[in-house]
């Protein structure tokens, strides 16, 4: 009898216990051709050779390329990922992850397309292109990435994104502890555009728009050349305890144009004009603001908060309250800048530092500049 | 005889660890009606009495957060950078894609509370953003420490009779907001009321006083409509680009300088 009541209640207890585990999900592992020429991947499959795509094909699961293995997608492909979220938190999972190597070559003419299956697509209905210690250089030249979660995402992996489009995705790119070439690219309306952490990048030609944030990224070395980034809503980039070489960018139209924080490097020869609040706001940071364009900020052209540095031979104009405010208690070398007069009351009146608000540095702007230097954009070509 | 003595152990054990999983299952129960809230929501969500922002909400489109009158929304600070996929700030975020009808009243504010931890900086939260939003009410609500109290992102709520204060920004208007701003106390932040990227708001009978910077900032594509607003004891009253804007100057008073002009890198107003 005891026995019997033992029983039972030991599966009173664990029977719900078991149900707690949920549905395993089978992925039955097959290739299908279907009479339209699509080829679908369903469930968890992996490709162990390398692999040729071109045509349909279509991802309704997580496909993975296995180390030391090739993928090449040919121009004119359209590669679509169906909609799953286990979780409901909105994000889709089924994805290309890869450990290998991923070689996307869409051409001007023939792009190759990532996308979503579903008739009403919205951004995160699938994964990303993932990749994950994939070593060899993997490229995607001339895609178009859409609807993402994540566009592009790698942990410890090398990639050039060339001449690609990264639009309404959550996260146009994402990386971390990663080398990336981004050359040529366009990200346009995802709630990010790039953000990365750790990593080495290379972003030139390229054009950030319409996101919620520019560019973010943290812990990490980024040398941008020749980008327009403009139109994001809060920042247009933003970098923290990084090293930066910016040359040559137009940063506008953001709330903040250039945001660093805790950083050092060089901004020489970029257009930082028409954000809302500052064009560049360096916060505990020691960097080289060289022959670049300051003008028609909201607020300020430059709100420099507790750095180091030199601030030269800038075009500080026509900006809204100030040309410079100095928030921090250090001093400011701001000497040879032009600041859109030669009065020396309006060059005065032009900056806010301890003169006028008592316990703040002070600003040195002695030697200022009789007229405006040319400005050109100083990027490469 | 001793597997006897066995099984009345592991049946009093059995008894034991059940009682001891009923209290648990009740408990995660009682856990689970404790109004807490964070992450996404498309329905109709009602708040009241005292609830809990554990971490960022968003109402999506289609979707309503009504708080009602008296409600008070204590805010968790959020811990670290990270910012969530969908969010425009690392600190804690009401983001409202859907509608929003706070419904605050003089004798029954709706307050929200910022949740003090030795981490806590000045600036505690992010605020209440409204992106796209639907016709959306803001109404006698207490709001402090936020980045940016409130901000609309292309939408025209009426934000009416609330008190702001120690804000780095009271309330932002941009991307063509045109929102209805009406009798708000705003008060001892770093800036009062801003528009930007084509936002005409109107704003009455505000106070915006005691801000380290600017208490009303209009950029050259706004323009609001400024109705006996007293704008006293700021750093800068009135910061404005259109250069032919109407407002009532009586009442720009005290301010360390009460009207800057634009685009002129501090030279002073001439009006």
């Amino acid at each position: 009898m005891m026995r019997c009541c033992c029983l039972v209640l030991l599966i009173i207890f664990f029977a719900p216990l078991s149900s707690l585990a949920g549905e395993t999900k089978v992925y039955p592992r097959e290739v299908q051709i279907y009479p339209r020429e699509v080829q679908i991947y369903r469930g968890e499959q992996t490709l162990f050779e390398d692999t040729v795509w071109s045509g349909e094909i279509l991802i309704d699961g997580i496909l993975t390329v296995a180390a030391g293995v090739t993928l090449e997608i040919r121009p004119g492909s359209r590669v679509s990922f169906t909609r799953f979220d286990s979780n409901g938190d909105g994000i889709g999972e089924h994805e290309i992850f890869t450990q290998g190597t991923l070689r996307v070559l869409g051409t001007e003419e023939e792009p190759v397309l990532f996308t979503s299956a579903e008739e009403i697509p919205r951004p995160g209905d699938w994964g990303t292109i993932n990749m994950m210690v994939s070593e060899t250089e993997n490229l995607l030249q001339y895609s178009i990435v859409e609807y993402g979660y994540r566009g592009f995402h790698a942990h410890f992996s090398r990639a050039r994104l060339q001449n690609s489009t990264f639009r309404n995705n959550m996260r146009g790119a994402q990386f971390q502890e990663s080398q990336v070439v981004i050359d040529g690219c366009r990200f346009l309306d995802n709630n990010n555009g790039v953000q990365f952490r750790d990593s080495k990048v290379t972003l030139s030609g390229s054009f950030i728009s319409g996101n919620q944030w520019g560019l973010r990224c943290v812990y990490s070395d980024l040398i941008m050349t020749d980008n327009v980034i403009e139109n994001n809503l809060v920042n247009g980039v933003n970098i923290r305890d990084g090293k930066i070489n910016a040359q040559g960018n137009r940063i506008v139209n953001n709330r903040r144009g250039l945001y660093l924080q805790r950083s050092e490097g060089r901004v020489v020869g970029n257009d930082l004009s028409g954000n809302s609040e500052h064009g560049i706001f360096l916060e505990d940071s020691n960097v080289e603001v060289v022959d670049n364009r300051l003008a028609e900020n909201g607020r300020a052209g430059v709100r420099w908060l507790n750095s180091k540095g030199r601030l030269a031979r800038n075009l500080i104009a026509d900006n809204g309250v100030y040309g410079l405010i100095n928030d921090g208690t250090t001093a400011v070398s701001a000497r040879n800048n032009w600041w859109g007069t030669i009065d020396p009351a309006d060059i005065v009146a032009a900056i806010r530092d301890g003169r006028n608000r008592p316990g703040l540095g002070l600003v040195d702007n002695r030697y200022a500049l009789m007229q405006p230097l040319p400005f050109d954009l100083l990027g490469t070509p | 005889m001793d597997m006897k003595v066995n099984y009345r152990k592991i049946m009093a054990f059995m008894v034991a660890t059940g009682v001891a999983l009923i209290s648990l299952v009740s408990s995660l129960q009682a856990a689970d009606d404790l109004p807490d809230y964070q992450g996404t929501y498309s329905g109709d969500l009602v708040w009241q009495g005292t609830v809990t922002m554990a971490g960022d909400v968003l109402i999506m489109p289609g979707g309503t957060l009504t708080i009602r009158a008296g409600t008070q929304i204590n805010v968790i600070p959020a811990q670290g950078t990270k910012i969530a996929p969908d969010y425009l700030s690392a600190l804690t975020e009401l983001l409202i894609r859907g509608k929003l009808d706070i419904q605050g009243t003089a004798q029954a504010p709706v307050r929200f509370v910022i949740v003090e931890t030795e981490e806590t900086e000045e600036i505690a939260w992010s605020g209440i953003t409204l992106d796209r939003a639907e016709e959306s009410l803001i109404q006698n609500t207490e709001l402090e420490r936020a980045d940016m109290a409130i901000r609309c992102v292309g939408s025209s709520p009426v934000i009416k009779g609330n008190r702001i204060l120690k804000s780095r920004y009271g309330i932002v208007a941009q991307q063509q907001s045109h929102p209805k701003i009406l009798e708000n106390i705003i008060m001892d932040g770093e800036g009062g009321i801003f528009c930007w990227r084509g936002s005409n708001p109107y704003l009455l009978d505000n106070q915006i006083t005691g801000h380290d910077e600017e208490a009303v900032f209009v950029d050259s594509s706004s323009r609001p409509w400024l109705d006996r607003n007293l704008i006293s004891g700021n750093s800068i009253g009135l910061a404005l680009y259109p250069r032919d804007l109407p407002f009532d100057s009586v009442l720009v008073t005290g301010n360390t300088e009460n009207l800057r002009w634009l685009g002129r890198q501090g030279q002073a107003g001439d009006q």
